[in-house]
């Protein structure tokens, strides 16, 4: 990518979701107007005081929030037409996240939700990369901001922004935390991508998966260590699908319900 | 000439050494974890027990090596060394080895890498030998129960500590008002370890188990989440990775970062290649290097039987029940 002399053309945009990540951007403050030496943001609804949305090319699209409906899907694809390079923003992005729940109700509510909904919504939500090509993921709910900026510092600078692929217990360690696994807590750390500095954990608080699971995991057994710590089917069910869908290994999990 | 100095007096000769340096303790932080943290008064913990080592001090996990700008030709670069003058009390025999195990690699090995030696020759180390075992350690087996290369030993005995200076710079920080001097031989410090591995031709015969299924079967319940890697006080491996100040000046730093073999990230080379993709292979990497390659290529252990990968790991999966089974099943298949 050739940036040098002129600025990056940057949108970020929001599908569905609470909006809570590109509100993280806005929380960056002075450290926002540094990288506005390198950036101008030509779509946003929350960071511009109007909204026109542009015609113009953009080199970087931040897209936030999950996929629910046909609306939602159409402006994805409108968006990653007309960008260069697309990131998914936090956790509704990158695994469906908070939205993503409905998928694990149980049929009955999941009628009742879609019969609920003020527009037509799709039969299951879904992350961006159900539908187009995504360029990088920054993960978490919300996104970690530091992290947001040492993607777009290294973009900039056209180095290649690496994911952190790594597990949550790598950077607890690093913190030095007391293990909750190993006091008889349930912790979705080990089979959970890193980048947050272990924040949960760190405050004893068990890692409930918001930054997704990583490609290494080993599902089945830290799914037997839960139910060695004594934890039910329905409580593996559901802190497995907190954030993120139910992975193929652990279909036992589903029960009848 | 050997000292007592009474327990109730450390305080004070810490407090003492840290007007002149970062001294460095082993105590208890909000988790309960045994840590080294820098003294600032706190009550400094002698336990055994301890799942931190002092690495973080000679391999922290995020360490500038140089920063680098964007010169009218080419680039300025400027390397930084930690020259911060220290003093870690408290290492325990373990990790005094575990240090001559990475000045093998580090100082006289691959060259010098200043970064590492830089620390390492500005630290000073106060050693206190262990008089009761730990509950994983395995230091009898491996040789590692006596400190080495520790500038000053201490060794509790009741309410004192003996105290055997070992270097010079160790000798000029004794403050005179505090340590008295003693004619008494040293304590004993002799424990016995609950883990004992079996040693004899280890690096040959562990290796010889290479194809055996013992690793595929305990890497089933492997997580690969790193923590045996991370705690490990020898285990050194890293990555590099560049950060950049925004605006057009361009100015930079390259860091570098602890890393673990058992990630995929780790063991993926250019095209893509993951050459240790399945999980035993990865499990097998960490025991082997720490017991045969290691052994293979310098002449030493790896490991100094620590037992803190053993306490970490929430599947409970031990490095000296795989070596040991692996190298019963060796033997006699051999016969
Ligand atoms: S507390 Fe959770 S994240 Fe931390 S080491 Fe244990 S399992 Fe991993
Ligand atoms: S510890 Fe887990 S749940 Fe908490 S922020 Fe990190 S990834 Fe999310
Ligand atoms: S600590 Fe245990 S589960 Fe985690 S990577 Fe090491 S051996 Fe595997
Ligand atoms: S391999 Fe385990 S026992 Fe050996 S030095 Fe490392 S952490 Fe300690
Ligand atoms: S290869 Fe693995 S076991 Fe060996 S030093 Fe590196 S991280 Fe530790």
């Amino acid at each position: 990518m050739k940036l040098a002399s002129k600025k990056a053309k940057v949108g970020f945009f929001s599908l569905s979701c609470c909006e809570g990540c590109v509100l993280a951007v806005l929380d960056l403050e002075e450290k926002l107007l540094q990288a506005f030496k390198q950036i101008e943001i030509v779509e946003s609804r929350l960071l511009m005081e109007k909204v026109k949305p542009s015609a113009l090319r953009l080199d970087i699209a931040f897209v936030e929030g999950s996929v629910v409906s046909k609306h939602d899907l159409n402006k994805l694809q409108y968006i990653r037409e007309k960008s260069d390079f697309l990131v998914a923003l936090g956790a509704c992005a990158t695994i469906a996240g908070i939205p993503g729940i409905r998928n694990a109700l149980p049929p009955g509510l999941k009628e009742k939700i879609k019969r609920q909904a003020i527009k037509p919504i799709k039969e299951k939500v879904f992350p961006l990369t159900a539908f187009v090509k995504v360029d990088y993921l920054l993960q978490g709910c919300s996104i970690n901001e530091q992290e947001f900026l040492d993607f777009l510092n290294k973009f900039l600078h056209g180095a290649k922004p690496r994911l952190q692929e790594v597990p949550v217990c790598f950077e607890c360690k690093l913190r030095e935390n007391a293990c909750l696994l190993l006091k008889g807590e349930a912790c979705l750390g080990p089979v959970t991508y890193a980048g947050c500095d272990a924040l949960c954990p760190s405050q004893n608080v068990q890692c409930i998966g918001c930054r997704g699971f990583t490609n290494d995991a080993n599902f089945e057994s830290l799914d037997a260590l839960f139910k060695e710590i004594g934890l039910s089917r329905k409580e593996r069910y559901n802190l497995f699908t907190y954030f993120n869908q139910l992975p193929e290994q652990l279909k036992h999990l589903k029960g009848d319900r | 000439m050997n000292y007592v100095l009474s327990k109730e007096d450390l305080a004070p000769f810490l407090a003492q050494l840290s007007k002149r340096f970062q001294v460095i303790v082993p105590a208890k932080n909000d988790s309960g974890i045994v840590t080294f943290q820098e003294f600032s008064g706190q009550e400094v913990c002698l336990e055994t027990e301890r799942l931190s080592s002092p690495k973080k001090f000679f391999r922290p996990a995020k360490e500038k090596i140089f920063s680098f700008a964007k010169k009218k030709e080419g680039y300025e670069v400027k390397p930084v060394f930690d020259k911060t003058k220290r003093v870690i009390f408290g290492i325990r025999p373990c990790d005094t080895h575990a240090l001559q195990a990475l000045d093998e690699l580090f100082i006289r090995y691959y060259g010098l890498d200043q970064f590492y030696s830089s620390r390492r020759k500005n630290t000073l180390l106060i050693a206190l030998q262990c008089t009761k075992a730990c509950e994983n350690g395995f230091c009898q087996s491996m040789g590692t129960s006596q400190a080495v290369g520790a500038d000053i030993v201490f060794t509790e005995r009741g309410d004192e500590f003996f105290v055997r200076p070992e270097t010079e710079a160790g000798r000029a920080i004794l403050d005179r008002k505090l340590f008295k001097q003693t004619g008494d031989a040293e304590p004993s410090s002799k424990i016995s370890c609950k883990v004992s591995l079996e040693t004899h031709n280890l690096a040959e015969n562990i290796y010889r188990g290479f194809e055996s299924p013992v690793w595929k079967q305990e890497a089933e319940r492997c997580l690969s989440c790193t923590s045996c890697t991370q705690v490990c006080p020898t285990c050194y491996c890293y990555t590099t990775d560049d950060e950049f100040e925004f605006g057009s000046g361009s100015k930079s730093s390259r860091f570098r970062f602890l890393d673990s073999c058992q990630l995929k990230r780790f063991t993926t080379v250019a095209g893509n290649h993951m050459f240790r993709a399945s999980r035993s292979s990865r499990l097998r990497q960490f025991v082997l290097h720490k017991f045969s390659y290691y052994q293979e290529n310098h002449g030493m252990q790896l490991c100094v039987g620590c037992g803190r990968c053993i306490s970490v790991c929430p599947t409970k999966i031990s490095l000296v029940e795989i070596a040991n089974s692996i190298q019963k099943q060796v033997l006699e298949g051999a016969k």
